[in-house]
């Protein structure tokens, strides 16, 4: 197994620390390659906490969405700092949401991972299916190290990790009160490669494409639920009058719904693929998120979650705007 | 109000305006068809008094209790009808319009298609107006004073007609003296007045208001509040002065160790001025001030032994210890009268302007020419031995104006009357003189314009159609290129001076308007108003009016004319003492509502804000409207993720049944 020991001295050092409520992080699964999210209440908890190219979840997701129970009556609630784990994608999460003014920053306590990319667990499982036992990983010069039932194996870095992690732009967290490790060389470009092989298609071919995806989506509402930029108290799709999206599940309600919360992430998608990791049957979701991040990055020239102090993007006006997109 | 809905739906012919492509007949027909209308009527001219008469009867017999009517723009009409439903005892609000003349009869040919679309538009609005809710129109009331920000003509003219009617004024000024440009030139055309004649008394009378009160060299800081309500902080700048202790003699000036060396704004640069001065002879207030840019005292804490104008000044008044002042206090309506800058010459460098001591603007002319100017309006160029008279005197007009290389699209409009005026006064003090004007036309289209135009003419001013392209010195003398473009032929003309028609444009610093205001700017950049001819002294912005040149290049009878009119404009709302305000407003359901603050950027008047509301023993941020600044504009709405933000009459539930009545269900 690798050596958390520097992780978790210093998440015991953080928890114990008389301004922090508790600390977000991930340990391991109940089997095989899963982790799980890892609330540390207690210095002891500590002792479970991992980060490795597993750790693929974003815990921003559970800063903005944290339940506020009522108050007693009398007593006063708890403002202590939530402590928490981010890699880099996911610090930008936390940034949009500050900009957002979802949280506040004397609410949040940032522990930042360098990360070298996380691994794609589709990919994994089509190499071992069914994996029961636990399994460890790390980064080891540039590759995936994993400790499998079967022995170590190494993987190339570019066969293993998550498309995302391919372009990522973002890999040393762009927010931290404290950093563990040492920053990791950016790699990622702006090019945004695939989306552009997909715009060259026709019409009629993109339709195709995401008429047969949008006719798969099953209306669960993970990719919604575990976005960490969807933190409304009562989201649009839930609303029952007056109802925008039907709850029925076909391919035009399907459309209305995918589109929506396509466009509800303009200018603040932080591209931490979270939607279509969760996605059970698959829909490349990325595709549409990173189509509308590469008009925000064409047009506006603008990257949201990276500076706590910018402005919304679609709140604001500047005269150079690029503009090309009005008739 | 839970009762059932009774809608009567009235279909507009507008002559044939409508009726011509929209077969008013069948859509009457149809239109009886849809659920919930009891009864469906068209008529030629719904807006008239029988049309009304019409829908009035209508409610009282049938009991009608919503209101479509198919006719033109809800912008047209709306109002018209509201008031209908209100004499019918029905709440204005029931009512809506579907636009079946621009959206429809204006922009097809087809009968058959047209029919069809306004069928869909009809039945839209009958979908809609079955969810609409009454509301009730709130009124505010409006402090009983106004601010003018701006101490030119524009704002002595408004000022005076408010305070004269019993308003307190707040004049703020930026310089030290009222009067602005008018108070630089030196005769006004076309009747030769002098413009300082008929200025002072103005200027003395607006001092000496008991309603008003002058704040000059002072500048607005902050403007808070809405129509009725607003809170105004103004900073007086230091003076070094003690106003009330500055009897005005002049003493001080005189003794200044920079005496005649700073460069006098008012004089346009052509004449000096000390550091401690009074901007013009007839400058109102007459107290003088500390410039603190070229003051020796002020820059380098250092002036001889002991700065001159404290020994000289009799009164005691010189005080350098003077600092900035802020005054604050509550007005009901704004003008905003910040005027003009002129074009800056040195941005045509083929006119040599920066280069040649004798390339001069208008302006310059004016101060060069007036006799209460620098030369005590003698019209001399050169310094000591090197004075001369000039003989050739050539003028250039549209100088930055109808020009798209400087990006003044625009006619200044004073520049063709205003190069004659000064041709006439060259005329009038150098008989001899040979006066030239070049010019591209000569737009002479107010009251008595022509006729000095003629007047010049024969006074033996030349008028050459051409557009010089090049000025430079050759011998001394300075050599205009220009091609006469009614001969066609290139002519070299050798002058003595040259006289640029310059334009008028926005005052460079009207940045700090807007952003005080948030106003708006037309193409021109000058500001805007709510609409180029119903509305031209109004702005978007509710009890904020435009006055003067700031709006847009004006003479001196059209600024005055548009004083007064602002002045009427704001006394409307003063002496009525009350303000209706908007009742389609947006508001917010708090309980949902994430405190992102996305509508409180994208609000154009300040009209939301976030507060903080206990949520079960947690401080959280949510957005509130204020309901008076709110205009009802709907981009908060459209900006709201979670759709906490609804505006009344275009709630959600009101539009969804009509999108969904387009798309065919009802």
């Amino acid at each position: 197994m690798p050596d958390f020991d520097k992780l978790r001295a210093l998440a015991k050092e953080t928890i114990s620390r008389d301004d922090i409520k508790y600390l977000i992080g991930w340990r391991q699964g109940t089997y095989g390659y899963r982790t799980s999210p890892h609330f540390v209440r207690i210095p002891e908890d500590a002792d479970q906490l991992i980060f490795s190219p597993l750790c693929s979840s974003n815990l921003a997701t559970y800063l903005a969405l944290a339940e506020k129970r009522p108050v007693p009556r009398g007593s006063q609630p708890d403002t202590r700092k939530v402590a928490i784990l981010v890699k880099g994608c996911d610090s930008r999460a936390v940034v949009q949401q500050l900009v957002e003014q979802g949280i506040k920053r004397e609410a949040v306590y940032v522990i930042g991972c360098p990360c070298e990319g996380v691994v794609d667990l589709r990919k994994l499982e089509e190499k071992y299916p069914h994996t029961l036992d636990r399994v460890g990983a790390r980064w080891e010069n540039g590759n995936v190290s994993l400790d499998l039932p079967s022995g170590n194996a190494v993987f190339p870095r570019e066969e293993i990790v998550a498309g995302k992690c391919l372009t990522c732009r973002y890999p040393n967290p762009v927010i931290a009160d404290v950093t563990l490790g040492e920053n990791v060389e950016v790699s990622g470009s702006t090019a945004f490669e695939d989306i552009n092989r997909f715009e060259v298609k026709s019409a009629q071919e993109r339709w195709t494409f995401w008429r047969d995806k949008f006719n798969s989506c099953i209306r669960c509402y993970a990719c919604r639920n575990v976005c960490p930029m969807c933190y409304c108290a009562e989201c649009i799709l839930d609303k029952q009058n007056p109802a925008w999206i039907q709850r029925s599940v076909n391919i035009s309600e399907n459309t209305a719904f995918q589109l929506a919360r396509a466009f509800h992430l303009a200018g603040r998608c932080i591209e931490c693929g979270e939607c279509e990791r969760v996605c059970p049957v698959e829909i490349p979701l990325s595709y549409l998120n990173r189509k509308l991040v590469k008009e925000v990055t064409e047009q506006f020239a603008f990257t949201p979650g990276v500076d706590p102090e910018a402005k919304p993007l679609l709140v604001g006006y500047r005269p150079n705007d690029k503009g090309d997109f009005i008739l | 109000m839970s009762s059932k809905p009774k809608i009567g739906v009235y279909i507009c012919h507008c002559g044939i305006n409508i009726a011509k492509t929209v077969d008013v007949e069948e859509l009457t027909k149809y239109a009886v068809k849809l659920p919930n209308v009891r009864v469906a009527s068209d008529y030629s001219y719904m807006c008239s008094e029988p049309g009304q008469l019409m829908i009035r009867e209508d409610i009282r017999k049938n009991g009608l209790n919503r209101v479509v009517v198919a006719s033109c723009s809800p912008r047209m009409h709306e109002l018209t009808f509201r008031k209908a439903l209100v004499e019918a005892g029905l709440n204005p609000y029931y009512l809506e319009i579907a636009n079946i003349r621009e959206h429809c009869s204006w922009v097809h040919k087809d009968k058959q298609e047209a029919t069809a679309k306004a069928k869909k538009l009809l039945q839209a609005a009958v979908a809609k107006v079955r969810f609409l809710e009454p509301l009730q129109e709130k009124e505010v009331d409006v402090g009983a004073a106004a601010l003018v920000i701006g101490g030119g003509i524009a704002g002595i003219q408004a000022s005076l007609d408010i305070a004269n009617a019993g308003f307190k004024i707040y004049l703020v000024e930026k310089t030290p003296s009222i009067g602005g440009r008018m108070s630089q030139l030196d005769k006004t055309f076309p009747t030769l007045d002098c413009s300082a004649c008929i200025l002072t008394p103005k200027m003395v009378d607006a001092a000496s208001h008991p309603n008003i009160t002058l704040l000059t060299y002072s500048q607005v800081e902050s403007i808070t509040g809405y129509v009725g309500n607003f809170q105004v902080k103004v900073r007086k700048k230091a003076r070094y002065v003690d106003f009330n202790k500055c009897t005005g003699c002049g003493l001080c000036a005189e003794e200044c160790l920079l005496a005649d060396r700073v460069k006098s704004e008012f004089n346009m640069g052509i004449g000096n001025r000390s550091a401690i001065y009074l901007p013009f002879p007839q400058a109102v207030p007459a107290k003088y001030s500390i410039d603190p840019h070229s003051c020796l005292f002020l820059t380098r804490g250092k002036c001889g032994k002991a700065p001159k104008c404290v020994e000289a000044c009799p009164a005691g008044a010189v005080d350098f210890e003077q600092k900035d002042e802020i005054v604050e206090f509550k007005t009901g309506t704004v003008i905003v009268a910040t005027g003009f800058d002129v074009f800056d010459a040195a941005r045509k460098p083929e006119y040599g302007y920066s280069d040649y001591d004798n390339v001069l603007t208008g302006l310059e002319m004016e101060r060069l020419i007036s006799s209460s100017g620098p030369t005590g309006g003698k019209l001399v160029l050169g310094k000591g031995d090197g004075e001369y008279v000039p003989k050739e005197i050539a003028f250039i007009k549209c100088v930055g104006s109808r020009d798209k290389s400087t990006g003044n699209e625009y006619c200044s409009r004073v520049c063709c009357m205003y190069t004659a005026k000064l041709a006439h006064l060259v005329k009038d003090k150098l008989p001899e003189a040979n006066v030239r004007i070049y010019y591209m036309d000569v737009r002479a289209f107010g009251k008595g314009f022509e006729e000095f135009y003629d007047r010049v003419r024969r006074e033996g001013v030349r008028y050459i159609r051409g557009n010089p392209s090049e000025i430079f010195k050759r011998n001394g003398k300075l050599v205009i290129m220009v091609e006469d473009t009614l001969t066609g032929k290139p002519l070299e003309d050798e002058v003595d001076m040259v006289v640029l028609g310059v334009g008028l444009e926005p005052r460079r610093d009207a940045r700090e308007v807007i952003d005080l205001l948030r106003l708006s700017q037309s193409s021109d950049r000058f500001f805007l108003e709510a609409h180029p001819k119903l509305a031209p002294v109004d702005t978007a912005i509710e009890g904020v009016y435009l006055a003067g040149c700031a709006q847009g290049p004006k003479d001196i009878p059209d600024t005055v004319a548009q004083a007064k009119g602002a002045a009427s404009s704001a006394l409307v709302l003063l002496s009525s003492g009350k303000v209706k305000v908007q009742a389609q407003i947006s508001w917010v359901n708090e309980p949902n509502c994430r405190g992102c603050g996305y509508c409180v950027e994208i609000c154009p008047y300040t009209a939301i804000e976030l507060v903080l509301v206990n949520l079960m023993g947690h401080q959280v941020n949510v957005a509130r409207v204020n309901g008076v600044l709110c205009k009802g504009c709907g981009a908060c709405v459209a900006g709201c993720l979670s759709g906490s933000v609804q505006q009344k009459s275009f709630m959600d539930s009101q539009i969804l049944p009509q999108i969904a009545a387009l798309g065919g269900k009802l």
